[in-house]
């Protein structure tokens, strides 16, 4: 069980680090950046995850709020109250979910940091949990040098592909607090 | 750092300070990082010269700091660009309409300032999205709707400006038509009310919409003469019950028909609900995601062959393939809302005039009483004709990918036709041909949207890439579509920036007697060209 999650990184960066095993203890090598809990673990509920992720997700659930988005009014709240108090967020989505969230985290002081694309399946070795494993592990090794990937961001919807990603708090106070009442 | 166009460094500075004077120097954005956020996602010229990328941006968080900021803006000859929530994709996005702008960013300002159930209206401000809105009725308990766009998350008031449009009934759907009275700082940083809200102490700002005198809120509308700051819109009664009828005619040519009878009832205003046409035959869907139904069927194999000819589809064997198989051409959705009783006879109304056109069949659906239940609104498809906003058109399919390049967004070509059957049979030829030259991504056949009651609105989405040569070929195809179409007298209602002066070059009336009208206001109002540079092609006379 994972019991504390950090990943690295300021603005755009997003600095690696080493892990034992995918579930183990983890060495994190900080390079001289602030380290940074996970809050959250966002999991887009429109999309099939496959069942090594929902296991994972599952397992983390105890130690790490998991929340379930549709991108709709009935979950609006809900999404707010995360971008609003996060400082930073894993997450599972289609990439067209991904643009959405990527914008409006935005307007809440996060920006994408990280990007993981693959093609999900069931099979027992799938790149894809791995991958959310790492980043819960703080030990994303296609993210040692992200910027340029992120910065050239191109957003894919092609049917089957999964991103997992993550995002950071860089600004405080946040640009949007939710709407004001007169 | 990027400067505005004949602006000095040092002036640029001097603005920037006193910007921060008034909101604070951390609503102040001029580093890269921050500037990237402002830039058009779906731009035409990504990453080309002619980008419109911004010099800064400043978030106010109040009306009477973005009189200040106007006045600062104005003495150092700064172009500031107003956007609400920045979130027209497709349209122009966050982007200014000129290079080295400054982006005036009204996000912080989300106030809903008023609502009231009994007369129906709301007054809001440019950072009070849709779902901010529609969230802000239910915790209150209102028996109240607001009409959406598809996606959801932008502004209620920067959308109808914008020219934005919705899905439910017919007073309501055009955004802008169902405003009432705006309060609008102007470009010498004077703040000024239109139509009863001149008045001091009006009571009636939201419930009269031609004031006194000229009825000056339209300048306001996709223009460049002020930053609007507060809007007031009409909403619409929650209706007791949801239900959508569906009238299947067999010919192809039957739409001119159909068209014609469906207007008599829009103009009767028998038919208030939003209509939309699929076809049974060619498997094309209701325009974008408005219907509330389900997908259409598969297409039958002969049927494909036709529609899959690289020669172009040919209608009359299209048409009798069809008849042979006994499928309707054309399948119309009409969308009922209000008591049952009422929604009943609407649809006698409706097959009484359909029964005109031999072979028509008629199958009125279920009833739904409102509202969803949270259930109810996780099984329907779209939620845009409940009046509830998503962001589920994103997730409509897979993006294509074009000439070899990801397609990464969309730019809308945007013709208003004539209400015809004959005028939307030619258009779906003319931009059919047009997709086949090009092997453009999508259907062969693009069906007309029906929000406006008296025009058809064609959205063709083009795919924009990150590609400047692919993108250079779309931008040639679109100034195409954009010249085929003006010979035929039809125009555009809205367009992306990189188009705003083709567009208004089009509405050439008399040697662009409207063009020369809008920028004899613009000099006379804006002396200094600072408000929105550009935007929809009206120019200040420095820049002409």
């Amino acid at each position: 069980m994972i019991t504390r999650r950090t990943f690295l990184g300021a603005g755009l960066a997003f600095t690696v680090a080493a892990c034992t095993t995918a579930f183990g203890a983890i060495d994190l090598t900080a390079r001289g950046r602030e380290a940074q809990a996970i809050d959250t673990l966002l999991i887009d509920e429109t999309i099939e995850i496959p069942g090594q992720m929902s296991l994972l997700a599952e397992a983390n659930r105890q130690s790490l709020p998991v929340v379930g988005i549709q991108l709709d009014a009935a979950s609006h709240a809900g999404l707010m109250n995360v971008l609003n108090k996060s400082q930073a967020i894993v997450g599972i989505s289609s990439g067209a979910t991904l643009f959405c969230l990527e914008r409006m985290a935005r307007d809440h002081g996060l920006r994408l940091t990280g990007r993981s694309q693959r093609c999900a399946s069931d099979s027992g070795d799938d790149p894809c949990w791995r991958d959310v494993a790492a980043l819960l592990n703080a030990a994303h090794p296609h993210a040692a040098s992200p910027s340029p990937l992120v910065r050239a961001y191109r957003p894919s919807r092609g049917d089957g592909t999964l991103h997992i990603w993550t995002m950071q708090r860089y600004a405080d106070p946040q640009f949007n607090h939710g709407r004001q009442e007169i | 750092m990027k400067l505005p166009h004949n602006v000095s460094q040092a002036d640029f500075k001097a603005a920037l300070r006193e910007f921060a004077n008034i909101v604070g120097d951390q609503w102040v954005y001029t580093s890269d990082e921050d500037l990237e956020l402002y830039r058009d996602s779906y731009s035409i010229l990504w990453g080309e010269a002619d980008e419109r990328t911004a010099s800064a941006a400043v978030a106010p968080d109040n009306a009477n700091q973005v009189v200040e900021l106007v006045k600062i803006a104005s003495r150092y000859r700064i172009p500031i660009y107003p956007i609400a929530t920045g979130k027209n994709l497709g349209y122009g996005g966050s982007a200014p309409a000129i290079a080295g702008a400054v982006v005036l960013d009204l996000k912080r300002m989300n106030r809903i300032v008023e609502i009231d159930e009994r007369h129906g209206y709301v007054v809001v401000e440019p950072g009070v999205s849709y779902f901010d809105l529609y969230n802000h009725i239910q915790e209150k308990g209102l028996k109240l709707w607001i009409d959406v766009p598809s996606p959801g998350w932008g502004s209620v008031m920067g959308n109808a400006l914008d020219g934005g449009v919705g899905v439910t009934l017919a007073p309501y759907r055009n955004h802008f038509e169902a405003h009432c009275g705006v309060e609008v700082v102007l470009p010498n940083g004077r703040m000024m009310r239109s139509g009863m809200g001149a008045m001091p102490g009006a009571k009636t700002w939201q419930q009269f919409k031609p004031g006194f005198g000229p009825h000056v809120d339209g300048l306001f509308k996709q223009s460049n003469y002020g930053v609007v700051t507060k809007m007031g819109f009409w909403l619409m009664p929650a209706p007791e019950n949801f239900v959508t009828g569906t009238v299947k005619v067999p010919k192809y040519r039957d739409l001119i028909a159909l068209v014609d009878i469906i207007g008599k009832l829009e103009q009767s205003k028998i038919v208030q609900g939003l209509w939309n046409l699929s076809s049974p035959t060619t498997g094309t869907p209701p325009f974008a995601a408005h219907d509330a139904g389900a997908p259409p069927e598969p297409v039958d194999p002969a049927i494909e062959a036709i529609l899959n000819d690289p020669a172009g589809v040919d209608m009359d064997r299209l048409d009798v393939t069809a008849q042979s198989k006994g499928l309707a051409f054309w399948a119309c959705d009409f969308n009922f809302y209000g008591p049952e009783k009422l929604i009943k006879v609407q649809w006698e109304c409706v097959c009484d005039a359909m029964r005109a056109i031999p072979g028509a069949t008629f199958k009125l659906g279920a009833i739904r009483s409102l509202p969803l239940s949270p259930e109810d609104q996780a099984k329907t498809r779209d939620l845009g004709p409940f009046g509830i906003p998503t962001l589920k058109t994103f997730d409509l399919g897979p993006m294509f990918s074009y000439e070899g390049e990801d397609v990464v967004g969309h730019i809308f070509f945007s013709p208003v036709i004539p209400r015809t059957g004959e005028a939307a049979i030619e258009a779906m030829n003319l931009f059919a041909a047009i997709g086949r030259k090009y092997k453009l991504p999508g259907p062969p056949l693009q069906f007309p949207s029906t929000i406006f009651e008296r025009a058809f609105l064609f959205a063709v989405g083009l795919p924009v890439t990150r590609s400047p040569a692919v993108n250079a070929k779309l931008r040639d195809i679109i100034r195409e579509l954009v010249a085929v179409s003006a010979e035929r007298g039809w125009g555009e209602y809205r367009t992306a920036p990189a188009f705003y002066d083709l567009i208004m070059g089009t509405y050439s009336y008399n040697d662009h007697a409207l063009r020369e009208f809008l920028e004899t206001i613009k000099d006379a109002v804006d002396p200094n060209g600072i408000m929105s540079p550009g935007r929809y092609g009206i120019r200040s006379h420095h820049v002409r």
